[in-house]
This record gives structure tokens, C-alpha cells and sequence, in this order.
């Protein structure tokens, strides 16, 4: 999925009751009033930051209310770069000097895989039932199949419960319930960043949630073995500034494998980050879509459904959806497995919005039933395609001399280009990251995930092989920076439209860096 | 916790009463637990009077006996009320609902609300007998709100999703005509769904795609609107936003067109369904229009909307601060049946233009007139729109295709603005690539649908029509007898004494009690008790099955109405009131 880009960075201050697009129960918002005037404690802000997705709009329409033109806003500035892709796709025969994607979070690897699968005779079946209103949980086959599914992928120690599952079309609209079902209007998650920034969207929207953003860092300190590693003392001061400011903290959201980072908490880890929230009363949603997509074993990965003993069983949910593990984010199918029968029910309450059809129910049911095909043919064959997508991308930017940061799982690597950036700021990021596009590879920069560095980008790599070529990007990545002096006498923020607007000539000449796309070669021409 | 929606005044069952609904959830409890006090009470003063009338040793013994299960009933009935109270914010203890807890057995005929705090609800809850209660600190209010209001409306339909009728298995299950579903064509919809054509699986099927839907989707339902609606220009596919659900679309306008607290106008008994909708995620109020049976003169027909009444509605209204953004119409309305005339719908929308109010077109049923001599007009056919950019209309397939199961619904605004927020919710209200796909095949196969669909649709809804009219009026059931939609708005007040919401709905339990579901009159915010609804749209035995159903206990009820009246009779001529302890059906149940 394409990411929300941020037009600047801010740490907010300012009281976060000020958005006047939800009203607050009065009682609700006298408390937080009260709060606000305390200030928060500079020493803190660095460690966190709380989100306010409506301080960006300036302008509101005759037609929409006020919370639509924030909501027209979202859309607006998400759309640009994906918009952009749309309109020149890459294509190998039709466009092949379109924009290849790079910045969207899908496994394109396994389609012929999948596609054989999904036209099986076992998927076509059509019972009337099936077009019929559903129990809006999710049909009971369905519920039954993703418990039985969730058991042995996710080794629980003991068999999880159809009850205990709602199924929804996708894990946006898991979100979406969660966030309205949890929180009042106003208070907040805690989310270490950088994270996948289309939550921030998730649990706006309808919830009107916003999210306390725990930074994490890329220089390893102190006890830390490895970069962006999320500590219990960095949940704690983001809650503690938090607090300070008068955000009422109601969970925290974790997602693993870590996305952009694919990173993988460690089973102690993850212990110390359930009893941090435990002892703060605070809901756990742990993000687990892509449980699947660990291609190299030694990572070790554990769901948190393995656990012999949830600190906070009531308080845990976890979420997993088809979109990534299965290549499917198209087919819209999405799952949360909680204890707590009241989320359960509250969630599934509002399910009548984010029902999925009940042929497609009837479709996933059939495909996570097939443990045959998905040990035998599909997860063996997956990891072998997304390890060999991983190693050729890998091998390039080593080659190129950029850091990265990647573990093993997900479809992405985080890559380190801040010693391309003139300045450490996020507006150089767009810059790069609007060269990036207008040679046609688009790329996720770090501010869409709330980065606190500037000059990070997130590489999808699960796409065919001719497409990840990256020999061209030293050429990319350093022309800009040591012009021709008769080209680009001022090189700054504003020269790339000067650029483009006085040397249209001259941009294409030096912006066409990929060659023809090589002859489909390497594991996905098996 | 079925407990306290089993009262009749408990304020969430009551949809239509606007002031109440949209308190919170606090305020709410408030007079859910008052009024089970209330009730409980005069109860329990009832049974304490009677044994010093009669003095009789063995009389006060069992009435004593009562007296202790009623206080169990009460304590049991609160402490479910107070489970569903919230957890405030830590140290803040000023939201403070009355309650009773089960140990103030010397209160309840106090009828003084005690005052408890969150933690005397804490206390209740380690204390209490009754462990096995589902309690929870862990929602949000909304989420409890939420909760409940689902809960409360939603009760029939998960009983019937429970436990369905089944011709070979479940004979004895519930037969569900109060749930607005097609069921006359599933055989044709599922056999056309199977088709070869059908089954194609892409791989832009299965990635992310336009939120707003598709592009061949968007294409083909702007073309199949066109065609349909009879539009007097091709409709722009870039109008259109698809989401999974037309509750789903109805949701996200509320949302873009509405702050919370504001309000849309809808003329009423209308689709209970609008309520949630706007209420469950966006916090935006419905203002009913109240219609009304009595055909006066400025009414041609009964429950007709007038321009007088609207604009009456939207002034008071104001009167009362509210904030009213738009006005929802359902054409053909649902329950009524109603086809709106051009000329009527011209002067709807024109008011809405002179008040600057979006107007909302639901034409959910617009292929489901199945008499002929009535002409369905599309808002979309008209020449000019007095405020097109102000003018949304909402199609889906649930109703017109038998697939409610699909969820698919589709918006057509011609304001951009509105489209491109409705977009945004394309994120939480998608539809599978896959049922897309089909959709599409379905939408264009447009021989299919005029040649083989719409006609036997239309046969069997006029014949699923004609058998149920025939045994209502043979049981002198009068109903509105319009040719459109899949149900009969049917008037039950002659079997309601006294004629209240009260008796609507137990008469409704009635009908549960003989495993048949329909709509009380309530649910669609209808001013006036005793209407229900009736949906036709069932294959014939089923239908002769509920038909069966329906008699019985309309013949049981009357039954028990001359029984009523005799006995009232006979207290006359006695003179001494004798409460009769059979005659309250809230407690039995309880």
C-alpha cells in the first residue's frame, strides 16, 4: 500500500484537544483541557511525538463538513505519487519505461501460484447461502478454518477458538473498529516508529484516534544489540511524555514482523513489551500480517499466540489478514483472534461495514483448509522467491555502498540514504524521493512512516527481478549533488521545477538511468 | 444480558425518540436503571399489598417467596445495567450513574436513586453472586454504546442466524420475514454466478487497486445506472465510489457531508437501518418526518410526504438548535413501498435547494416495482437537477439481485469533492477484487437480466405478493398495497389494547414466541403503534409456512383480548381491582 506522506515534520506541543472535528463528551474533554496547560517536558520530546492528522488542512468546502475536508485532504495528498504510478504504470510489453513500484508493500511473486490455486474446482462453488446476509462475525465455516489456521501457524499451545475470531475485509478496517471500539474520540495508541503510516489514516478516520509515536533510533546505544530497537524504556518515556501533554494513552500497537523495518521481536521481547503495557493498563494489538513472510529461518520468528502464558490475555489482540502472507491484498481479508469476548463482540457490532462477500469467505476458507499445498507448495516456494528477490536487491546495495537495515522477513528493506541528502531535513527526502519518481522507480520515504531521521526509504523487493535492477541509482543518487555548474548554478529546494520548467531536454537526458529491463532471469523465471 | 432490553421503556429500544438516543451512554443507564426501578417496584408494592387483603398464612408465604425473587430480578437486572457502564478516566469520579446494588434490598421501595460510584460497581462485581455476567472496563463508551445499540436492534436477526428454518432439518426454526433480504432468486443468482465467465481469477484482482473501486466496475455501474435509471446523459464513471455495502456508503456520507451532532431529515416509518448507519461510527442524528395513516387533505394517500411536512420538521428543528445538513429519501420507500411521483420528487428537492440541505436518494429497490402499471422515475432520469452537486444517490445489488451477501454498494454524485472524501473510505469499506470481478459480469450481462432475471423476478414477487395480501385480507389485516419492494406495511393495531408501543412489541414477542420474525413499526421510527412489516420476498413454502405462523398468532391474540376485556368486565361489576398476576408478559419473560 502507498503511504500517507506528511507534508512537515512537526512535534506536537499544542493542546491535543484543539481538533474540533469530534465532539468530546464533556466530562472527557474537561480533563483533557486541564491537562493541556501543562507543559511538556522538552527533555521528552525527542523520544516521541503525538500525531494531529488535522493540523495539516488550511482550506474546507462549501460541501463537506468539517471532518469531511480533513478526510478529502487524506485522500488528496496519498494519492500523489500513487497517482502518479497510475497513470504510467511499468509494464514489460505495454509501458516499459513506465514507473516501476517499489513503494507498495504487495508480493508480486507468487501470482502464478496463487491463481492456480483460487481456479481450482473447489473454489467455484456458489450456495445460495453464501449470497445471502452472513453472520456479520464472518460465517461460522470461515471462523472455524482461520481458528483451526492461527492454532498450527501460529503454534498455540492450545487450539484457538472459532468464538474468538471476527473476520473482516482487512486489517485498515480492524484497525478502524479497534480504535472506535477502545478509545474515545481523541485519546490514543502508542506505536513505535517508524511504522507502516497508513495506521495513522486507520484509526483516524472513523475513530478520530490518534497515535503517540515511541522514536526509535537508528545509532545503537547502551544495551541495544541492533538499530531501530524498540526498548521498554523508550515505551515508557513516550507514555510518560504522552501523559505530560494530557493524551490519554488506551493501547499500544505493535507490529510483527516489524513494518518498514522487518524487524522481529525476539519472544523475551515481546514478554517485556506485553508486561510494560499490562502494567499500564493498556490494549496490545499485535499486527502480525506478515507472520508468514519470514524467508530465512534463523530469525526466529514467534507469534505472540505462542506464548505459554499472555501476560494480559484480555487486553491482547492480534490481527492477521491474506493481503501479505498470501499475496492477496486485493481480495480484502482481514482477522482479529481476541480473548476479550466484549472487543469481540463490540468489533463485530460494527461489522455490517466491513463485511467481505460470501464467496470470497467461502474462497479463503477453502485455501487456508489446504495445509497440503500451502506447507508443500506455496510457503516452501514463497520464502525460495522472496530470499532470492531479498539477496539480488541486498547484493545491489551493497554493491552501491548503501546501508540497510533488514532482517529476514517482509517484503522490504529500510534503506539509509541520508548521506545523499545535502541537509538532514524531510524536505530534501521529498526531493530525493521526487527524483526517484520522475525516473520512474517509485520508493516509500521515512517521513510517510513517522522516521524521526531524515533520509530513510522503504524498498519493496518482492517483485519480479527485472524490475529491482539497481545499478543505475550511484548515477541517481550522486548526479544531482555535483552538478554541471551551467546547469544547475543554485541547486535547492525549488530547482527540480525550475529545472524541469527551463531544461526539460536536459532532465531527460540525465534522468533516464534504467536500461531496458533484462530478460526475466533469476528465481522467478523458474 | 438480555435483561434489561426486556423492559419496554428501557431507552435504547426506543429509536424514535431522538432526544434520548443520542445522550450518552451514561445518561442513557441513568434511565435504564430508574426505569427498572420504577417498574420493579410497583411490582413488588403489588405483592406486599395483596396478603394484608386476603390475610391468609400460606398466600404470604409464597408472596414472600416472590417478593425475594423479585429483588433478585431487580439486583440481577441492575447489576447487568452496571456491567455496562464504563470504566472513567482514573481519579475521575464525577460520572456517577444511580444504581442499586443487590444488598439494598431496604432501598428499593425507597424509590430514591442511590448514588454509587464506579468503584461500588467494581465492588458489585467481586462481591456479586452472579460471576458468570459478562463484564467489561476494557471498551470505550462508544464501544459499549456501540455494543449495545447492535445488540439491542440486532437481538432477532442472531436468534435466526441461530437457528434458522430448514424444510428437512429445522422445521422448527424461525422463520425470518422482518430481515428485508431477497430470497425469490438466489437458484437463478447462484446457478448465473457459477458460469464459467465468472470464475476468472487476475492478478490486478488480487492486488490493491483505485479505492473508490475498480475501474472496470466503475465503468460498468455508470452504464448500467445510465441504462436503468433511463439518465438523459451517460453517467461518468468517475462519479461513481463503490463501497462494500450501501450501510456502508450511507456511513461514509454521513461522515464527509455531516460533523458529529448534526442531522439529516428522514421522512418516516423509514428504514431502521439509517439510524446505525449514521449513528454507530459518525455520530450524526436522524430528524424524523412523521407521516402519518390518517389520509387528511393535504395527504392524497396515507403516510404521504408533503413539502408542508418537511418544511415544518426542518423549521422546528432549527427551532431547537439542531443543525440539519441533509435529507434522505428512500425511492421506492422502504417500508411503505411508496413510488415517489416526478413531480413530488421535483418539490422535494426543491425545498432541500431552498434550505441548502443535501438530499440523499436511496434507490436500493428501483428494479423491485413488480406491478406494471407502476413507473419507477430515477432521480438520475430527471432533465435538470435543481442542486446536482447537492444531489447523491445510492444503489447497491442486495435487494434487486438477491445478493445482500455480496456487499456491494455503489454512490452517484456529481460533486467531486464528495466523491473524492468518499474515497478515502475506500480503505475501510472495500470490496474483494474477486466479487468485483463478478459483479461486473453480472451488471453487463444485460441480456441475462432483461430477458430471464427481471421477469422472473418480477413474476415471482407478484405471485409471493399476491398469496400474502390473499391471506391477509382474510384475515382482515389491513395494509398499504403498493406494488414496489419486497414487503407489505401491515396495521396490527386492532390487536394492541391498549394501542401502545408497548403492546407492539409484545405482540411482536409473540410472533418470536411462534419462531416467525417481523418488524414492529418502531424500528422504522413510525409514530404510530401497531404497524408492522412484512417481507414477501420468500420462496412459496416458507411463505405458506409463516403465513401459517402469522394466523396462529394473530388468532391467539385476539383470543387473549376478549379473554382481557371479559375479565376487565367482570372487575367492574366486583368493583375491587384484582391484579392479575398472568397478565404481565415483561416479568414472565424476564
Amino acid at each position: 500500500m502507498f503511504t500517507l506522506p506528511q507534508k512537515e515534520f512537526r512535534m506536537t506541543t499544542a493542546c491535543p484537544g484543539s481538533d474540533s472535528i469530534q465532539d468530546l463528551p464533556s466530562n472527557k474533554g474537561d480533563g483533557l483541557e486541564r491537562e493541556c496547560s501543562r507543559k511538556p517536558d522538552q527533555k521528552l520530546l525527542k523520544f516521541y511525538g503525538v500525531g494531529d492528522p488535522a493540523a495539516e488542512l488550511s482550506s474546507s468546502s462549501p460541501y463537506l463538513s468539517s471532518r469531511g475536508s480533513v478526510i478529502k485532504w487524506f485522500w488528496d495528498s496519498a494519492e500523489e505519487g500513487y497517482r502518479t504510478y497510475h497513470m504510467d504504470e511499468y509494464d514489460e510489453d505495454k509501458n516499459p519505461s513506465g514507473i516501476i513500484n517499489l513503494g507498495t508493500s504487495e508480493n508480486k511473486l507468487c501470482f502464478d501460484l496463487l491463481s492456480r490455486r483460487l481456479s481450482q474446482s473447489d473454489m467455484l462453488q456458489v450456495e445460495p447461502a453464501l449470497l445471502q446476509y452472513p453472520d456479520w462475525r464472518g460465517h461460522l465455516f470461515l471462523r472455524e478454518e482461520v481458528a483451526r489456521f492461527l492454532s498450527f501457524y501460529c503454534r498455540s499451545p492450545a487450539p484457538l477458538k472459532p468464538e474468538n475470531v471476527v473476520v473482516l475485509n482487512g486489517c485498515a478496517s480492524l484497525f478502524s473498529a479497534l480504535a472506535t471500539v477502545l478509545c474515545e474520540a481523541g485519546e490514543a495508541f502508542l506505536i513505535p516508529a517508524p511504522y507502516y503510516g497508513a495506521i495513522t489514516q486507520h484509526v483516524y478516520l472513523y475513530g478520530n484516534v490518534r497515535l503517540v509515536c515511541v522514536y526509535l533510533d537508528s545509532e545503537v546505544t547502551g544495551l541495544e544489540t541492533r538499530p531501530f530497537q524498540l526498548t521498554v524504556e523508550k515505551l515508557e518515556m513516550a507514555l510518560q511524555g504522552a501523559n505530560s501533554e494530557g493524551v490519554k494513552v488506551k493501547g499500544l500497537i505493535l507490529i510483527n514482523p516489524q513494518n518498514p523495518l522487518g524487524d522481529i521481536y525476539s519472544p523475551g521481547e515481546l514478554q517485556e513489551y506485553l508486561e510494560f503495557a499490562k502494567r499500564h493498563e493498556l490494549h496490545v494489538m499485535v499486527d502480525e500480517v506478515y507472520m508468514l513472510s519470514v524467508f530465512e529461518e534463523s530469525a526466529g520468528y514467534r507469534s505472540v499466540l505462542s506464548l505459554e502464558r499472555l501476560p494480559d490475555p484480555q487486553r491482547t489482540h492480534v490481527m492477521w489478514a491474506t493481503s501479505k502472507d498470501f499475496g492477496m491484498s486485493g481480495l480484502r481479508f482481514g482477522t482479529l483472534y481476541t480473548e476479550n469476548r466484549a472487543v469481540a463482540t463490540a468489533v463485530a457490532s460494527l461489522c455490517r461495514y466491513h463485511g467481505l462477500s460470501g464467496l470470497v469467505q467461502y474462497q479463503m476458507a477453502q485455501l487456508l483448509r489446504d495445509h497440503d499445498w500451502i506447507n508443500q507448495v506455496y510457503l516452501p516456494e514463497n520464502h525460495a522467491r522472496l530470499k532470492a528477490a531479498h539477496t539480488y536487491v541486498s547484493e545491489d546495495l551493497r554493491a552501491l555502498g548503501i546501508p540497510f537495515v533488514s532482517r529476514g522477513a517482509g517484503f522490504f528493506i529500510w534503506v539509509d540514504l541520508r548521506k545523499y541528502l545535502p541537509e538532514a531535513t524531510f524536505e530534501e527526502e521529498v526531493l530525493l524521493w521526487r527524483r526517484f519518481l520522475e525516473n520512474k522507480v517509485l520508493l516509500s520515504f521515512g517521513k510517510a512512516f513517522e522516521c524521526k531521521e531524515p533520509g530513510w526509504f522503504r524498498l519493496v523487493f518482492s517483485d519480479k527481478t527485472h524490475r529491482l535492477h539497481l545499478g543505475e541509482w550511484s548515477r541517481l543518487l550522486t548526479a544531482p549533488f555535483s552538478p554541471p555548474s551551467c546547469f544547475w548554478p543554485h541547486w535547492g529546494p525549488s530547482s527540480l521545477s525550475w529545472l524541469v520548467r527551463t531544461h526539460p531536454a536536459s532532465v531527460l537526458t540525465l534522468t533516464c538511468p534504467f536500461p531496458p529491463p533484462r530478460d526475466a532471469e533469476g528465481p522467478t523465471g523458474a | 444480558t438480555s435483561g434489561p432490553s426486556d423492559t419496554p421503556h428501557t431507552p435504547c429500544v426506543q429509536m424514535r425518540d431522538q432526544a434520548l438516543r443520542y445522550r450518552s451512554i451514561h445518561t442513557q443507564l441513568m434511565e435504564m436503571v430508574l426505569t427498572l426501578q420504577q417498574t420493579v417496584e410497583d411490582h413488588i408494592m403489588q405483592l406486599t399489598t395483596r396478603p394484608q387483603q386476603r390475610d391468609l398464612a400460606l398466600e404470604e408465604q409464597w408472596h414472600g417467596q416472590a417478593i425475594r425473587e423479585q429483588e433478585a430480578l431487580l439486583g440481577r437486572l441492575l447489576f447487568q445495567i452496571v456491567s455496562f457502564l464504563p470504566a472513567g478516566a482514573p481519579g475521575d469520579q464525577s460520572v456517577q450513574p444511580p444504581c442499586t446494588s443487590t444488598d439494598s434490598r431496604g432501598d428499593v421501595g425507597g424509590g430514591q436513586p442511590v448514588q454509587a460510584n464506579r468503584q461500588t460497581g467494581q465492588m458489585l462485581y467481586q462481591e456479586s453472586d452472579f460471576e458468570n455476567t459478562v463484564i467489561s472496563y476494557d471498551l470505550s463508551n462508544r464501544g459499549i454504546d456501540i455494543s449495545a445499540l447492535y445488540h439491542l436492534s440486532f437481538r432477532d436477526y442472531d436468534t435466526y442466524q441461530g437457528n434458522k428454518y430448514h424444510k428437512d432439518k429445522n422445521t422448527l426454526g424461525y422463520i425470518n420475514l422482518g430481515t428485508s433480504e431477497n430470497k425469490l432468486c438466489t437458484d437463478l443468482l447462484a446457478e448465473r454466478l457459477s458460469q464459467s465467465d465468472m470464475t476468472y481469477v487476475d492478478e490486478d484482482l488480487l492486488q490493491y487497486t483505485d479505492w473508490r473501486g475498480q475501474p472496470f466496475l466503475r465503468k460498468e455501474v455508470a452504464r448500467f445506472l445510465t441504462f436503468y435509471c433511463k439518465t438523459p446523459k451517460p453517467l461518468d464513471p468517475e462519479n461513481v465510489v463503490i463501497l462494500n455495502g450501501c450501510s456502508a456508503v450511507f456511513s461514509a456520507l454521513a461522515m464527509v457531508l455531516c460533523d458529529p451532532g448534526e442531522a439529516f431529515l428522514v421522512p418516516t416509518p423509514a428504514y431502521g437501518g439509517f439510524a446505525f448507519s449514521t449513528h454507530l461510527y459518525a455520530k450524526v442524528k436522524l430528524v424524523p418526518v412523521h407521516l402519518e395513516s390518517q389520509v387528511t387533505e393535504a395527504n392524497g394517500y396515507p403516510f404521504q410526504l408533503t413539502v408542508d411536512k418537511l418544511e415544518h420538521t426542518l423549521l422546528r428543528a432549527k427551532i431547537e438548535g439542531k443543525k440539519v445538513r441533509g435529507l434522505v429519501l428512500i425511492n421506492p420507500q422502504n417500508p411503505l413501498g411508496d413510488v415517489y411521483s416526478q413531480d413530488s420528487m421535483m418539490e422535494y428537492l426543491e425545498f432541500a435547494k431552498k434550505y441548502n440541505l443535501h438530499v440523499i436518494v436511496d434507490e436500493m429497490y428501483m428494479l423491485s416495482v413488480f406491478d406494471e402499471a407502476i413507473t419507477f422515475h430515477s432521480v438520475l432520469s430527471m432533465k435538470s437537477l435543481p442542486d446536482p452537486n447537492k444531489t447523491h444517490v445510492i444503489w447497491g445489488a442486495s435487494k434487486d439481485f438477491c445478493i445482500s451477501g455480496f456487499r456491494f454498494g455503489a454512490l452517484y454524485t456529481h460533486n467531486r469533492e464528495v466523491a473524492s472524501a468518499m474515497s478515502c473510505f475506500g480503505y475501510l469499506h472495500s470490496i474483494s477484487g474477486i466479487a468485483q470481478y463478478k459483479l461486473r459480469q453480472l451488471l453487463q450481462d444485460r441480456e441475462w437480466i432483461d430477458n430471464i432475471y427481471l421477469p422472473s423476478y418480477h413474476f415471482r414477487l407478484q405471485e409471493a405478493h399476491r398469496y400474502v395480501t390473499r391471506k391477509l385480507k382474510a384475515s382482515k389485516v389491513p395494509f398499504l398495497n403498493r406494488g414496489s419492494g419486497l414487503y407489505v406495511w401491515i396495521n396490527l393495531k386492532q390487536y394492541l389494547d391498549p394501542c401502545t408501543f408497548e403492546e407492539e412489541l409484545l405482540l411482536h414477542r409473540r410472533f418470536l414466541d411462534h419462531k416467525l420474525i417481523l418488524s414492529p413499526g418502531k424500528t422504522f421510527m413510525c409514530k404510530e403503534p401497531g404497524w408492522f412489516r412484512l417481507v414477501f420476498a420468500a420462496r412459496p413454502h416458507l411463505l405458506r409456512n409463516a403465513m401459517r405462523r402469522f394466523q396462529q398468532v394473530l388468532v391467539e391474540q385476539a383470543q387473549e383480548r376478549t379473554v382481557k376485556q371479559l375479565e376487565d368486565a367482570m372487575k367492574e361489576e366486583v368493583s375491587t381491582p384484582q391484579p392479575e398476576a398472568p397478565a404481565s408478559p415483561a416479568l414472565r419473560k424476564s
